[in-house]
C-alpha cells in the first residue's frame, strides 16, 4: 500500500464512516481542498488590493511583487501581448502553487497530487491555447502553421506538410497529458516521500525536515514549470516577433 | 491498469469549474485593480524621474549662469580696481602738478616781495643816509648853501656811491 499523510477529511470519514456528509467530503476531497485554496486566494486577493497606497506596506508589497514578478516573467515570454494572458497564467500559477503547498501543512492535502486536478488544469490550458491559435491565425492559418515550414519541392509540398500536420496534432494532444502527469507525478512523489520518512519516526525527522524544504522548492518550481510551459504554448501560436 | 483510481471525470469537470470561478473572481477583483495601480505608479515614477531630470538640468543651467555672472563680477571688480588705481594716479599727478605750480607761484611771489622789500629798504636807507648826510653837511656848511642845493649835492654824491 502506498503511504500517505492523513488529512482531516480522511480522518473525519474514518471516525464517522456512516456520516453521509463526511463520506461526500471524502469522495470530493480534492475539490474540497481546491475550494479551500480558492477561498484563501480570494481572501488574500481582496486584502491585497484593499486600500492600496502609493507607499506600500508589507502586505501590499508582497502582492505587488507577486503581480509585478509574474508580469515581467510573462513579458519576457510573450512580449507585448503578455498583459492579455497575465490574469489567466498568473491565476494558474498562484492556484497551482498554493495547491502544491497546502499538502505540506499537517492534516491537509495537495489537490495537485491527483491526476484529475492537474488534467483539468492542463485541459483548460489546451482549450485556451487552441482557441487563441484559431482566433489569432484563423482555422486554416492554424492548420497551415501546424503543417510547418519549409514545405520543400515536388511531392514534398504535399507529403511533408501532411506528415508534419499529423505530428503537430499529436504533439498538441499529448501536451495536456505531459503537463498534467509532470505536475501530478512530482507533487505526489514528494507527498509519498514525506509520508515514508515520517514513518521512520524520530530517526527520519532530520531527513523529513530537509525534504520539507525540498518539497517547498518543488512546489514552487512545478507551479512555475506548468505556468512557463503554458506561456510557451501561447507564444508558439501568437503572431508576433517572439515566434 | 485501472485508470479510475487515478482519474475521475466528474472531478475533472468540477476542478475545471473551480478554476474558472477563481479566474473570473480574480479577473474582477484582483488583476485589473492591481495592474492598473502598478501601471499608474510606474507612470508616476517615470514622470517624477523626468521632473527630477528636468529640475537637475535647470539647476545646472542656473549654476552655470551664476558661475558666469560670478566670473563677470570678478572681472568687473578687477576692472573697477584698475580704473580706481588709474584714477588715483591721475589725481595724484594732478595734485602734485597743482602743488608744484602753487609752490612756484609762492616762491615767485616771495621773490617779488623780497625784491620789493629790498628796494623799499634801499630807498629808506637812501633817504636816511641822505637825511643824515644833509644833517651832517648842514652842520658843516650851514651858512653857504640852500637846502635844495644841499639835496642836489648829496644826491649826486649818492649816485656816485651807487655807481661805485
Amino acid at each position: 500500500m502506498i503511504p500517505e499523510f492523513p488529512n482531516f477529511i480522511g480522518i473525519l470519514s474514518k471516525f464517522f464512516p456512516k456520516n453521509e456528509f463526511f463520506k461526500f467530503l471524502f469522495e470530493w476531497e480534492n475539490i474540497v481542498f481546491s475550494l479551500i485554496v480558492i477561498a484563501i486566494i480570494v481572501l488574500f486577493a481582496w486584502l491585497g488590493v484593499r486600500k492600496m497606497k502609493i507607499i506600500p506596506d508589507r502586505r501590499q508589497s508582497f502582492f505587488e511583487s507577486l503581480a509585478e514578478g509574474l508580469d515581467e516573467f510573462l513579458k519576457s515570454l510573450l512580449g507585448g501581448s503578455s498583459r492579455k494572458y497575465l490574469p489567466f497564467l498568473g491565476t494558474l500559477f498562484i492556484y497551482i502553487l498554493l495547491m502544491n503547498l497546502i499538502g505540506l501543512i499537517p492534516f491537509m492535502k495537495s489537490p495537485t497530487a491527483s491526476l484529475s486536478t492537474t488534467f483539468a488544469l492542463a485541459i483548460i490550458v489546451f482549450i485556451y491555447v487552441q482557441f487563441t491559435a484559431i482566433k489569432e491565425l484563423g482555422l486554416w492559418g492554424y492548420l497551415d502553421h501546424l503543417a510547418g515550414r519549409p514545405r520543400g519541392v515536388m511531392a514534398m509540398i504535399v507529403v511533408f506538410p501532411i506528415f508534419m500536420l499529423i505530428l503537430h496534432l499529436i504533439t498538441e494532444l499529448i501536451r495536456p497529458i505531459s503537463l498534467s502527469m509532470r505536475l501530478r507525478g512530482n507533487i505526489w512523489g514528494d507527498d509519498i516521500l514525506l509520508a515514508v520518512l515520517a514513518g521512520f519516526g524520530a530517526a527520519g525527522f532530520p531527513l523529513l525536515l530537509v525534504n520539507m524544504v525540498i518539497a517547498v522548492l518543488t512546489a514552487v518550481i512545478q507551479a512555475l514549470v506548468f505556468c512557463l510551459l503554458s506561456a510557451i504554448y501561447f507564444a508558439l501560436v501568437l503572431k508576433q516577433e517572439h515566434n | 491498469m485501472d485508470l479510475s483510481q487515478f482519474f475521475n471525470f466528474k472531478e475533472v469537470i468540477a476542478q475545471m469549474a473551480s478554476f474558472i470561478i477563481l479566474l473570473v473572481i480574480l479577473k474582477l477583483v484582483f488583476w485589473p485593480k492591481m495592474l492598473k495601480f502598478l501601471d499608474e505608479r510606474r507612470a508616476r515614477i517615470a514622470a517624477d524621474f523626468a521632473k527630477i531630470e528636468q529640475a537637475k538640468e535647470e539647476i545646472s543651467k542656473i549654476k552655470n549662469d551664476y558661475q558666469a555672472k560670478l566670473d563677470n563680477i570678478d572681472q568687473a571688480a578687477l576692472a573697477k580696481i584698475h580704473e580706481a588705481i588709474a584714477e588715483g594716479r591721475k589725481i595724484t599727478d594732478e595734485v602734485r602738478k597743482s602743488a608744484h605750480l602753487e609752490a612756484q607761484e609762492i616762491i615767485e611771489n616771495a621773490r617779488l616781495n623780497i625784491r620789493h622789500e629790498l628796494t623799499k629798504a634801499k630807498e629808506e636807507l637812501k633817504d636816511k643816509v641822505i637825511d643824515l648826510t644833509i644833517q651832517v653837511a648842514e652842520d658843516i656848511i650851514r651858512e653857504k648853501l640852500t637846502q635844495d642845493q644841499d639835496r642836489k649835492l648829496v644826491r649826486e654824491f649818492l649816485d656816485k656811491v651807487d655807481e661805485a
